[in-house]
């Protein structure tokens, strides 16, 4: 059975901000929001590193659990799911959520108005912002991802990929402590 | 729509892209992903089995998927233009492409938002009494015609600059140059200049090419990669994805660099050096390993010249003496040298990259002939790994500077000669008939020469052309052309300001208004026209590693923009000139390039390179060579010296254990001393020139197409070179490359202090380059302002040193009017070390200035220790504002950027190198303190 999954090898991840711009792009995500935003830490200094932050579509959710209206689903094939028009923007899933991946846009267009203050996150893009109907799950940020560091897909194909990665820089982060 | 149809993007009608793109969905990205082993995303049962294309069916109903490049830095990666009803809705990812396989940094993900821009300019415009007026393309046109005239007629052809752009196609760029020499002037010039001249000179001197010797690709095989003066992870964002496959492999990256980037956090080991020493640190590296005896004796004895007074300079800088100059600490140099001679992946060698870091300083040129010398002393040059890799920067600087966009080269390096001018009006005679008197008659003379052997203007310094009377020309300049540059990535802007309110007409061509519209404080006398962008028109681009891509276009042009290429036609049609540049697509204008381009063998006809892309599957990724189909053997874009049409290209420079007909090559014989005979060359101490070739076996001079020793392999255009090529024989011939390169200033490099060093002691014992009385036609100082300023530390405290954003590219023009790059990136700043900050007392983001002897700029302040307590960084891609003061009410309406900021460029330093006129912008002094 399909598990779709986000993997990131922050030993390789260089901050380029490629996942940012072409979420933005696939799924018009209007400025001021961001389904992915890459975190930095130790910046500039020896020990500097980077990782892409999103939803992470979690095994046990903890914003499905704790959502009042049951906006938020998890699907069979794993990509958690936020249906806007039962969202009321209460903000309970941000409490829950370990990465701060849900977004509650404000300032929107006139024509993007109805989404203000409603819950908007990483949908495997199979939802663009203003929601309509449901893609395939096209991972764009990992498919594009520069140093394809950022792994999305089938956990089962992910996972050897992951290791085999981690397993290369790891090794050399070794060496250089 | 014929070419649409044509140009879908085929790998998604292929069997293989069935399985990657449509079915790239999440299931088969791990495959596609895969950063491991060879065979990453393709597998390579399917490649075997890939005879032909399957039907072109598009992607869905009603949507093209059209391949084209990224024109954000000089990788070309490959992307899928998402085409609905003739508009470009997004970008798909290209994964077999084997240079990027998909992957793009930001600036290219944003390729369709750019496109769309609304801040383009969308007609033409003239500013008339200090309004901006829209106008037709007719009267713009007429209007510049005719000063065009006027100005000829009046003051002479070299009384008009054309600044021409690295950011349009091959085509273009090469009938740019031509159109320049039809007008009668070698007054043009191009971004090259100011970004790796230095790197041709210096490269081209030591061993007859001025390329990047290998490819991104290739650096998979490495044993060591060293970066000097090149931030990978901001400029070239992708290549990553092979230098971190190196490392996964096993090995060492190591970043010598005067500032903790983004790239050192990723390397093994990171070296900090003081801006303008890359030198002493190349030289201490070299001292080590002759030192220790670990160099190459073998490789030096066959395939160099001149080690002995090499080693005699060299010897002057042991690792303290070094330490010293560099603040590298003696037993990092050490190591350095045995890791440079010892790299940890056995039998690969080590490869050294660089990028403006190295090239913009007043010893560019020295600095790069330092890394050639150090590749050359270990051998490494010529092997799969190994190599000088020169990462340049924009899409098409490789193909602008091949077509030589230059003031000092015909295209494909031809000099000024009355030979090479013969060589090229001969091509151009067969497209119209044209004669070499004819040609000369439309040149000036100044001094008793016609200028049509003299070097022109240059773009680093185009601007004293109009404000110094001295000027080695008939009359200043008078009328400049900004046809696709920015501006603001020049230095001394105040003095370039004063050149564009002077000039009588200021016409820019560009996508965008840029401050070509918008810096001069002048209500009349500039007109601007909409060019349109390189995804609205097709034609050819060639990326860092030689690879020539086709490029698609995806849309037709929006607004009222027109294509380079039909604004040349009609200029050239109301000046009288139309015969000569009237083409039917940007295919024959590439035959026409394929005919004369002999020094480079650029001989990749149109069809061919369309081939390779709709067979791109069956390129491997490891080596970028197709393992299959049609294009069987062949190396992704041909890289050249491609020799004739059926000739795979050259993906490794100088690598002679391989055949000359399977893509090897040898060192051209290029360098000759005045006692040199056809078959003879010398160096102008007597030494024999010609080196070891393929098999070892003796060397041989270049040749004519009888295979008698001469230059004819450069003006023969109807050889085919296949009988040469079939014994192996290179027809450039099989030479050494040079230590010691006796025609440049210093033949080996030496040490020479910036022009503002912030170490008087060091001033005498490493003084700079005597003053120039006609560099490039214009007065050039170097030791007086260097005296001069010899204290100037007392004053200007700090080391300023300029670079990239990942989020920007160039000038920024585009990039600062695209909405993502802007959120990401949203404002101009300088990084100062929290030490400073706290001296000053400035907190993170706080504004502060920064000054030089030259101005001041207006900026937040980044704290980080990105830079240590000595260095100011600044990037370069802002503009908009001038000293503080903001100038977007001079845009057009509707046309300034998004994000506008201060540019470094009106503070970097006056110093320029001494053999190519690059700015120096690397090291110069200055203070900050709060505003
Ligand atoms: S999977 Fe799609 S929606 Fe989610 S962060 Fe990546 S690009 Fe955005
Ligand atoms: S695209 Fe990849 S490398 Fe670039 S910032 Fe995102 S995760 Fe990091
Ligand atoms: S800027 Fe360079 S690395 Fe980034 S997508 Fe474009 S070509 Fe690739």
């Amino acid at each position: 059975m399909t598990t779709y999954k986000f993997l990131n090898v922050i030993e390789r991840c260089i901050d380029c901000g490629g996942c940012f711009a072409i979420c933005k792009d696939q799924n018009h995500v209007p400025e001021g929001t961001a389904r992915v935003r890459v975190v930095t830490i130790n910046e500039g200094r020896p020990g500097e590193k980077n990782v892409a932050i999103s939803c992470m579509h979690c095994y046990e959710p903890a914003c499905v659990a704790a959502c009042p209206t049951k906006a938020i689903s998890k699907r069979e094939d794993g990509i958690v799911l936020t249906d806007k028009s039962k969202c009321i923007g209460c903000g309970y899933c941000s409490w829950a959520c370990p990465f701060g991946a849900p977004k509650y846009p404000h300032d929107l267009p006139p024509e993007l108005k109805e989404y203000e203050g409603l819950m908007d996150k990483c949908t495997f893009c199979v939802q663009p912002f203003e929601p309509g109907k449901e893609r395939e799950p096209k991972p764009r940020c990992a498919l594009f991802c520069a140093t394809k560091c950022r792994l999305g897909g089938d956990i089962a194909q992910i996972t050897p990929v992951y290791t085999a990665m981690k397993a290369g820089s790891m090794g050399r982060l070794q060496e250089r402590i | 729509m014929a070419t649409r149809t044509n140009s879908i993007g085929s790998c998604s009608d292929f069997r293989m892209s069935r399985r990657t793109f449509s079915k790239l969905t999440a299931l088969g990205t791990a495959a596609a992903l895969s950063g491991i082993g060879e065979v990453g995303a393709y597998p390579t049962k399917f490649v075997d089995n890939l005879i032909e294309p399957a039907s072109a069916a598009p992607a869905a109903p009603g949507v093209d998927l059209v391949k084209s490049h990224c024109s954000h830095c000089a990788l070309g990666c490959g992307f899928l233009g998402r085409v609905e009803d003739g508009v470009c809705t997004g970008i798909e990812p290209w994964v077999e492409n084997p240079i990027n396989r998909g992957a793009m940094c930001s600036k290219g993900t944003s390729i369709a938002e750019m496109l769309n821009s609304g801040t383009r300019l969308k007609y033409p415009l003239k500013k008339e009494g200090g309004k901006w007026v829209k106008i037709s393309w007719t009267e713009a046109l007429d209007t510049i015609a005719n000063k065009v005239k006027e100005i000829k007629a009046n003051y002479g052809p070299d009384s008009i600059m054309w600044i021409g752009s690295a950011k349009v196609t091959n085509e273009e760029c090469y009938l740019f140059r031509k159109f320049a020499a039809f007008n009668g002037t070698n007054n043009v010039d191009h971004q090259a200049r100011i970004c790796h001249s230095t790197t041709v000179a210096g490269m081209a001197n030591t061993w007859s090419f001025g390329a990047m010797t290998n490819s991104w690709n290739d650096m998979r095989n490495s044993g060591l990669i060293f970066f000097c003066g090149e931030n990978a992870a901001e400029s070239h964002p992708v290549s990553m994805q092979h230098i971190l496959e190196a490392k996964n492999r096993g090995a060492k990256f190591i970043v010598a660099d005067p500032r903790f980037t983004k790239s050192a956090a990723l390397a093994d080991q990171y070296v900090r050096f003081r801006p303008g020493t890359d030198i002493p640190l190349i030289w201490g590296i070299c001292h080590e390993i002759i030192k220790n005896d670990w160099h190459n004796k073998d490789f030096i004895e066959k395939r160099t010249y001149g080690f002995e007074q090499f080693k005699a300079e060299v010897d002057k800088y042991p690792p303290e003496v070094v330490e010293d100059i560099t603040w590298v600490p003696a037993d990092t140099i050490r190591q350095l040298a045995y890791d440079w001679a010892h790299p940890p992946r056995e039998g690969s060698p080590a490869c050294i990259c660089w990028a403006m870091g190295a090239t913009q300083h007043t010893v560019g040129t020295q600095n790069i002939r330092s890394f050639a010398c150090l590749s050359m002393l270990m051998g490494y040059v010529g092997r799969p790994g190994g190599g000088c890799n020169a990462f340049r920067g924009h899409d098409n600087v490789q193909g602008a500077t091949d077509m030589c966009v230059l003031s000092h080269w015909l295209p494909s390096y031809y000099g000024l000669t009355e030979g090479s001018w013969k060589h090229w009006i001969g091509v151009w005679n067969e497209h119209a008939p044209i004669t070499f008197e004819e040609m000369k008659a439309k040149f000036d003379e100044h001094d008793g020469k016609s200028l049509m052997h003299v070097k022109g203007l240059t773009v680093s310094r185009w601007y004293e052309g109009v404000l110094d009377a001295s000027v080695k020309q008939p009359n200043p300049v008078k009328m400049v052309f900004v046809w696709g540059h920015s501006l603001n990535s020049i230095t001394e802007m105040k003095r370039m300001k004063k050149a564009l309110e002077e000039v009588e007409l200021l016409v820019g061509v560009d996508p965008h208004a840029t401050i070509a519209a918008s810096l001069a404080d002048r209500d009349d006398g500039i007109i601007i026209l909409p060019a349109s962008t390189v995804f609205e028109k097709d034609g050819s681009v060639t990326n860092s590693a030689r690879q020539v891509q086709w490029r698609n276009k995806l849309v037709e042009p929006l607004f009222d923009s027109k294509p380079d290429m039909w604004i040349m036609k009609e200029l050239a049609d109301r000046l009288g000139l139309g015969a000569h540049f009237t083409y039917d697509s940007p295919d024959d204008v590439l035959r026409e390039i394929n005919r004369g381009a002999c020094v480079i063998m650029m001989r990749q006809s149109p069809e061919r390179l369309k081939r390779q892309q709709e067979y791109c599957c069956a390129f491997s990724c490891e080596d970028c060579q197709a393992k299959s189909g049609p294009v069987k053997g062949e190396y992704w874009g041909l890289p050249w010296p491609c020799w004739n049409d059926e000739h795979p290209g050259t993906p490794l420079l100088y690598r002679n254990d391989i055949p000359v007909s399977e893509g090897g090559n040898e060192f051209r014989t290029r360098f000759r001393g005045a006692d040199s005979t056809p078959g003879n060359p010398v160096s102008d101490d007597g030494v024999s020139m010609l080196g070891a070739a393929y098999g070892y076996s003796e060397g041989y001079d270049e040749m004519n197409c009888d295979g008698t020793p001469g230059s004819g392999w450069k003006f023969e255009l109807d050889c085919d070179w296949k009988e040469m090529i079939a014994q192996n024989k290179c027809p450039s011939g099989a030479g050494k490359s040079r230590f010691r390169a006796w025609n440049l200033p210093d033949p080996v490099p030496v040490h020479r202090e910036p022009i503002e060093s912030p170490r008087p002691d060091l001033v005498d014992k490493y003084q700079t380059y005597d003053d120039m009385e006609d560099h490039y036609r214009v007065k050039c100082l170097f030791k007086t302002i260097q005296q001069e300023r010899k204290n100037l530390v007392n004053d200007y405290p700090l080391i300023l040193t300029t670079g990239r954003q990942v989020e920007h590219m160039g000038g920024g023009a585009e990039t600062r009017s695209c909405r993502y790059l802007v959120e990401l990136q949203p404002e101009m700043y300088a990084e100062i070390n929290p030490k400073v900050a706290m001296e000053i007392g400035v907190k993170h983001w706080d504004y502060i200035w920064v000054q030089t002897l030259r101005g001041k700029c207006k900026v937040r302040a980044y704290v980080t220790e990105r830079v240590n307590n000595q260095t100011v960084f600044m990037p370069y891609h802002w503009a908009g504002w001038f000293e503080g003061v903001p100038y977007a009410d001079r845009y057009p309406p509707g046309c300034a950027e998004i994000a506008l900021g201060d540019s470094c460029n009106i503070i970097c330093v006056d110093g320029y190198d001494r053999t190519t006129n690059m700015q120096e912008t690397k090291a110069c002094l200055c203070k900050v303190y709060p505003v």
